[in-house]
């Protein structure tokens, strides 16, 4: 278990490091000291049956979800501890959360603002930023997932798979340092799971630093660079898509591609 | 009906209007507070708004002003039946208030409110551009109906020797033996008034559409 976590010390492209992250939700530990980095770029595919974890561990991340224990940092800044040791305030933490961008798998857009609305609330509201130059760089971003033509239009005139590249539009917006995906592809119907899948791609070719919690078996293995595998809390394989897809190492794994029908 | 007999029409419709009033003003704000408190599922004060809530509920208008005007100089507080209408009056309309504010709030998705979390929003901000206009949309329709209640409950403030409409009505009625025509008017400037609030309903709801808030 010790070779996987942090096996090399932090160097300046280490965006995120987790190091022996627990969480318990009453008797079900539900996170069991969890420890890996991720540089800037690298896209990181979290499998695992339902249940492992996988959706507590991003949750973690940012801080929906206070660990038991451990310490996540973002750019080397720790998360939910301000430096003199204290826990973050409000605005402290939200200042940090501001520099993460969330995907979640039910969308969870503000079903009262236009998409362009929800696009720029966090900008306008959060960072503090120009209205005006916010309004413009949310028009590129929206124009980017494809939907110029619906911002003016609330959430609940748009198909699901529209939705969620509001979604991915939303957190974009944010310039986050980092993105994490919740199952983004999980409520939708499976016509319209490419055309998330083909933003997230694009986002990947384009270097963004991204965690993806995902049942997308084929895209983990084509757009990942790397596969973190867990089970019970543990995470119990951390390697290249190839040598998880084409020679998994435990059993477990083994099983659970088996479940999947993976080929 | 002379010129006096008008005359204390006006007082009676400005009381009636001025105590509703001044308990919507203090009622939506105050219950919102305790319907919050109950939806963050704050233990001890939650639990209390609760208890307040369902206390003030079972207490009906007369009785409720009767035990404050007669009951506070018994604790050394003496008030002027105006001042003790008003307190009677917003003690009422908060507890219904947060009720119809709470039932906003139950229909109100948290996934979303954590997104906004997610997205670094402080309290505040969530609170603000997020809950408020939508739980704000959904509780207008009871909030004024709440309103138009408090109207008609206002002639319980005569027990305390207060002028409200219908109040003014059955003094005219019982000097002039045509007790029908007052009681018409009456019944009139109730129309009206709460014609005014359903009017305030559809501006604020066509405001709110409008806006996209």
């Amino acid at each position: 278990m010790n070779a996987i976590a942090n096996p090399k010390p932090a160097t300046t492209d280490t965006v995120l490091r987790v190091q022996g992250i627990s969480k318990s939700f009453g008797d079900n530990h539900v996170l069991k000291d969890i420890s890996f980095d991720m540089q800037k770029g690298e896209v990181v595919s979290l499998l695992g049956p339902s249940g492992c974890g996988k959706s507590t561990l991003l949750r973690c991340i940012n801080w929906l979800e206070e660990p038991d224990a451990g310490h996540i940092r973002l750019n080397s800044e720790r998360m939910g501890y301000a430096g003199s040791g204290a826990k973050m305030n409000d605005t402290q933490l939200s200042q940090m959360r501001s520099r993460i961008g969330m995907v979640f798998q039910h969308f969870a857009l503000w079903p009262h603002m236009t998409v362009l609305e929800n696009v720029m609330a966090s900008p306008v509201h959060v960072q503090k930023r120009d209205r005006k130059e916010v309004e413009n760089e949310a028009r590129a971003v929206l124009k980017r997932v494809g939907l110029e033509d619906k911002m003016d239009m609330l959430p609940s005139r748009l198909s699901g798979g529209q939705k969620q590249r509001v979604g991915i539009a939303r957190a974009l917006a944010m310039k986050p340092e980092i993105l994490l995906f919740d199952e983004p592809t999980s409520a939708l119907d499976p016509m319209l799971v490419g055309e998330v899948l083909e933003v997230m791609r694009d986002l990947a070719a384009d270097g963004a630093t991204m965690v993806i919690v995902t049942h997308e078996m084929k895209f983990a293995r084509q757009v990942s660079s790397r596969i973190i595998f867990m089970d019970s809390g543990h995470i119990i394989e951390n390697r290249s898509p190839e040598d998880f897809f084409d020679h998994p190492q435990t059993d477990k794994a083994k099983t659970f591609l088996h479940s999947v029908q993976y080929k | 009906m002379n010129f006096y007999d008008y005359l204390s029409f006006v007082y009676g419709a400005l009381s009636t209007v001025g105590v509703s009033f001044v308990a919507i003003i203090v009622g939506i704000p105050l219950g919102l507070g305790l319907a919050l408190l109950r939806w963050a599922r704050i233990p001890v004060f939650g639990k209390c708004a609760y208890l307040y809530v369902s206390i003030v509920r079972s207490c009906p208008a007369v009785t409720l002003i009767m035990l404050i005007y007669f009951g506070l100089p018994q604790f050394g507080i003496s008030l002027n039946p105006f001042v003790a209408a008003l307190i009677s009056f917003s003690i009422t309309a908060t507890a219904f208030n947060c009720e119809i504010w709470r039932s906003s709030l139950l229909a109100f998705d948290r996934s979303q409110y954590e997104a906004a979390q997610a997205f670094g929003m402080t309290r505040w901000v969530r609170f603000r551009h997020v809950l408020l206009p939508q739980i704000w949309r959904s509780s207008i329709p009871g909030l004024i109906n709440e309103m138009t209640l408090l109207v008609k409950n206002s002639p319980a403030i005569s027990v305390i020797g207060l002028l409200d409409i219908t109040r003014a009505a059955q003094r005219i009625g019982a000097r002039t033996y045509e007790p029908i025509p007052p009681l018409l008017l009456g019944f009139a400037i109730y129309i009206i008034i709460v014609m005014l609030l359903i009017e305030l309903q559809k501006r604020l709801e066509t405001r709110i559409r409008s806006a996209g808030i």
